[in-house]
């Protein structure tokens, strides 16, 4: 069965370093509801040095959501901070964490380079 | 207030209502409790004995702090009045209003007091056309308490009243029966709490923290004040102007949740109480040499927000810098893209611009170092993603084209963007000013990359790259028949050639080639331009000029003064001080609050500068206006390690002494004087 999300947390612990996270430094975890359990991640960021595990404990920021609103951000259904601000997902603790931690997400499936859409407008249909 | 509504706010929680303190909201009068984009109250009315109360007087104590006194009656002169109250209302922490009614009769009074009590939960977006609500409202009484919510999905907002006073709570307000003796008074404390999701103080949900009390708002604001720099000067309008500024800056300063605690400016009050990329970089530019950590927060919170993926609803690119970001609703649906939307063409060199200006100024290279990957990514936007037509120019073209912006630059109304016969270009667009200041953040990002990132290649590189765009752009922007640049070009190419004040930031960037400054200068104060207040946004033999038309005729303060300090870098003092002169005389009638913009009417005609009709009130870029304006006559700039002044004051203002100045020398001081045969150029 396809797990979006142990897929990208997988995928941030083999790269181990994140150009993205350069600036943050601090811990990051994931309280993921899913079938009336939690599953949980946790990220220890150095200066863009990522660690991943499943360890629980207290962290400098605490996200929640549903597993399957998670799966959704991280294929780039949904946005995380749309997401966030309908309450779907909620935050607690260091937001500037957070909101670093947003830059790994992907974008939306579709989407234009400025130039490819100016393009695409220009020519006769 | 000119509009006869009455504001208190705190950051982005704020209350507008009518002058009696009553909030009764319609499509046409948007009044109400806002917390983070979303209405909080829409009805707040008192009456007594059945009766609805007239204003007898406001006092605007704070920002956060008014007083309303009112009568039950309407006032008549020889009619005695019976009962009056007094609601004192205060914003900070959660929206409190002390009411006192006070008997004037030497008999006792029997009264019902009532306030009816609403709320319709609008997000900021649809105020002005509240449509059917997809979620479901609700209403509870509890403890005494009336409490108001609406629920879509997950997304919640709850309003929770609670009264001092014992009252009698229905689910359409709180209503007190009382007796108020022979001269005596009657009073009630009423608190309203906005609540986000699980009934949790909304600041404190999305914030971390919960709003200030009163009690540090006002330390706060003394503390703001104590340390701006002190101006004495001959003006009386000058003066009290500047005094405005400082206050109302301290009320747009806005504090993102990421931040801790630190402030940026907001765009505009009450409506644009939110984070602006362009409008947040000019204010703090313009407000640098008075409050730089305006500058520092900006730019870092800017920087945490920059554009990493494409995503076409929110026009985001990598490296872009935002335009505007907000928390409601139709932002949680994605009915609307400010999460954040990155729509604006300009804010992206111009943070670079501004990053630079800071560094000059402060002299903290820690944050020019730590932001050396976002300053980047931002440099690299502009040659990838600006350019969309491959040609090395800045263009905009909204990919979202259902609720995008058409244009992307600061004069972003429909229609701002002509030809001299009034007809519109094609997308995409690259108007003029965006190429300036493509070019001043090449220059500034070339000596951010040698003096701080240990990078002269890219500096070389860059400096090569604004020399060829300054030769392309004098090419190809330059009117031949009129003697100006264009205010774009469209996709084909073609120049818009319509005559603009988008001209006079080019002199600020420094694009403008020295030979033809004169004759940019000559446009800028020439009568087709220049009103005798100021400089019109469209020249007034323009197919679309109008003077009171937003973006095509208007003059707008913050405009001017970029074109002050544009007209000063190129050595014409004389002009400069004109347009300096021409906004403060304007100030006066505004008793020293600049509006957004207004009419660009002859000041021959009108003697009066008309006011343009806007909700927003003050603005940002117009209360750091007059900032810009004291820098620019009092020629104040950064060298080395010291503040070097080149003062020339109008004749008119007379002497401006402006003492502890902050910026890297610690504190210093300004001093100039008008000089009776000030002359044009150096």
């Amino acid at each position: 069965m396809s797990d979006p999300t142990a897929d990208f947390f997988e995928a941030i612990g083999r790269r181990g370093h994140e150009r993205h996270l350069e600036e943050a430094t601090g811990t990051i975890r994931f309280d993921l509801e899913h079938d009336h359990e939690v599953e949980r991640w946790l990220l220890v960021i150095d200066r863009g040095d990522v660690r991943v595990s499943r360890e629980e404990g207290p962290a400098d920021c605490v996200v929640r959501s549903s597993r399957a609103a998670f799966d959704r951000i991280v294929t780039g259904r949904s946005h995380i901070y749309a997401t966030w601000a309908r309450n779907e997902l909620r935050l607690e603790g260091d937001a500037r964490l957070a909101r670093l931690f947003q830059r790994l997400m992907p974008g939306p499936p579709g989407a234009h380079h400025p130039r490819d859409f100016a393009q695409e407008r220009r020519r006769p249909a | 207030m000119s509009d006869g509504l009455v504001r208190l706010l705190d950051g982005n929680t704020f209350v507008v209502s009518e002058e009696t303190g009553d909030i009764d909201a319609s499509p046409a009068i948007p009044t109400g409790l806002f917390s983070f984009d979303t209405r909080f109250l829409s009805k707040w009315i008192l009456s007594i004995n059945g009766e609805r109360v007239n204003a007898l007087s406001i006092e605007e104590i704070e920002y956060f702090e008014t007083r309303f006194f009112v009568i039950p009656t309407v006032p008549t002169p020889l009619v005695d009045i019976s009962v009056s109250a007094l609601r004192e209302r205060t914003i900070g922490g959660n929206f409190a209003e002390r009411l006192t009614v006070i008997n004037h009769e030497p008999e006792p009074v029997d009264l019902r007091i009532r306030i009816d009590i609403e709320s319709d939960f609008a997000d900021l977006f649809e105020i002005k056309d509240v449509r059917n609500k997809t979620g479901r409202y609700y209403t509870r009484i509890e403890d005494g308490c009336l409490r108001l919510g609406y629920q879509r999905g997950m997304f919640c907002r709850e309003t929770l009243i609670s009264s001092t006073a014992t009252a009698q709570v229905d689910e359409r307000g709180m209503t007190y029966d009382v007796r108020i003796e022979p001269h005596g008074q009657w009073a009630t404390e009423m608190q309203v709490k906005a609540l986000g999701v699980d009934g949790r103080d909304l600041r404190e949900s999305l914030q971390g923290r919960p709003g200030r009390a009163r009690m540090q708002l006002r330390e706060d604001l003394d503390r703001w004040l104590a340390e701006s720099p002190r101006l004495t000067c001959d003006s009386a309008t000058l003066a009290m102007t500047y005094r405005r500024s400082l206050t109302d800056l301290a009320a747009l300063r806005f504090m993102p949740l990421t931040d801790g605690g630190r402030a940026l400016p907001a765009a505009g009050l009450p409506w644009f109480m939110a984070i602006f990329g362009r409008d947040s970089i000019l204010t703090s530019l313009q407000a640098l040499p008075f409050a730089p950590s305006l500058a520092a927060t900006t730019v870092r919170l800017l920087a945490l927000l920059q554009g990493v993926v494409l995503d076409d609803f929110r026009e985001e690119e990598p490296g872009k810098i935002l335009h505007e970001l907000r928390y409601g609703e139709t932002i949680g649906f994605e009915e609307q893209p400010h999460s954040p939307y990155y729509g604006s063409a300009d804010s992206t060199a111009l943070w670079v611009i501004l990053l630079d200006e800071y560094e000059r100024w402060t002299g903290d290279a820690t944050t020019v170092r730590r932001l050396e990957r976002s300053a980047r990514a931002a440099l690299h936007w502009i040659d990838e993603y600006g350019d969309i037509m491959g040609d090395g120019y800045v263009w905009y073209q909204r990919r979202n084209e259902k609720n995008g912006l058409e244009n992307q630059c600061w004069k972003d109304s429909w229609d701002a963007i002509c030809f001299r016969d009034g007809r519109l270009p094609a997308l995409p667009r690259a108007t003029c000013e965006l190429q300036g200041y493509a070019y001043d953040a090449k220059i500034r990002g070339a000596r951010l990359a040698r003096e701080f990132w240990n990078d002269p290649q890219y500096a070389d590189r860059l400096e090569r790259e604004a020399a060829e765009l300054k030769e392309r752009f004098n090419r190809d922007f330059w009117v031949a028949d009129g003697e100006y640049y264009a205010l774009a070009l469209d996709g084909d190419g073609r120049q818009v050639d319509a005559l603009s004040s988008n001209i006079g930031h080019l002199l600020w960037s420094g694009i403008v080639d020295e030979s033809r400054a004169a004759k940019i200068a000559e446009h800028l104060l020439g009568p087709r331009l220049f009103s005798g207040w100021g400089v019109r946004t469209l020249a007034t033999e323009e197919g679309r000029y109008n003077p009171i038309g937003y973006h095509v005729g208007t003059v707008w303060p913050f405009d001017n003064s970029f074109i002050a300090w544009g007209l000063r870098r190129y050595g014409f003092t004389h002009e400069a001080g004109r347009i300096a002169e021409g906004i403060i005389d304007a100030a006066e009638f505004f008793h020293g609050r600049l509006p957004e913009a207004f009419g660009g009417y002859d000041r021959e005609l009108t003697r009066y500068p008309v006011l343009y009709p806007t909700a927003c009130s003050p603005q940002a870029w117009s209360t750091g206006t007059p900032l810009l304006l004291l820098r620019t006559m009092l020629g104040m700039e950064p060298r080395g390690n010291h503040l070097v002044t080149r003062p020339a004051v109008p004749p008119s203002l007379g002497r401006i002494e402006l003492l502890h100045i902050p910026g890297r020398w610690g504190r210093a001081g300004a001093l100039g004087r008008a000089h009776p045969a000030l002359t044009s150029r150096r």
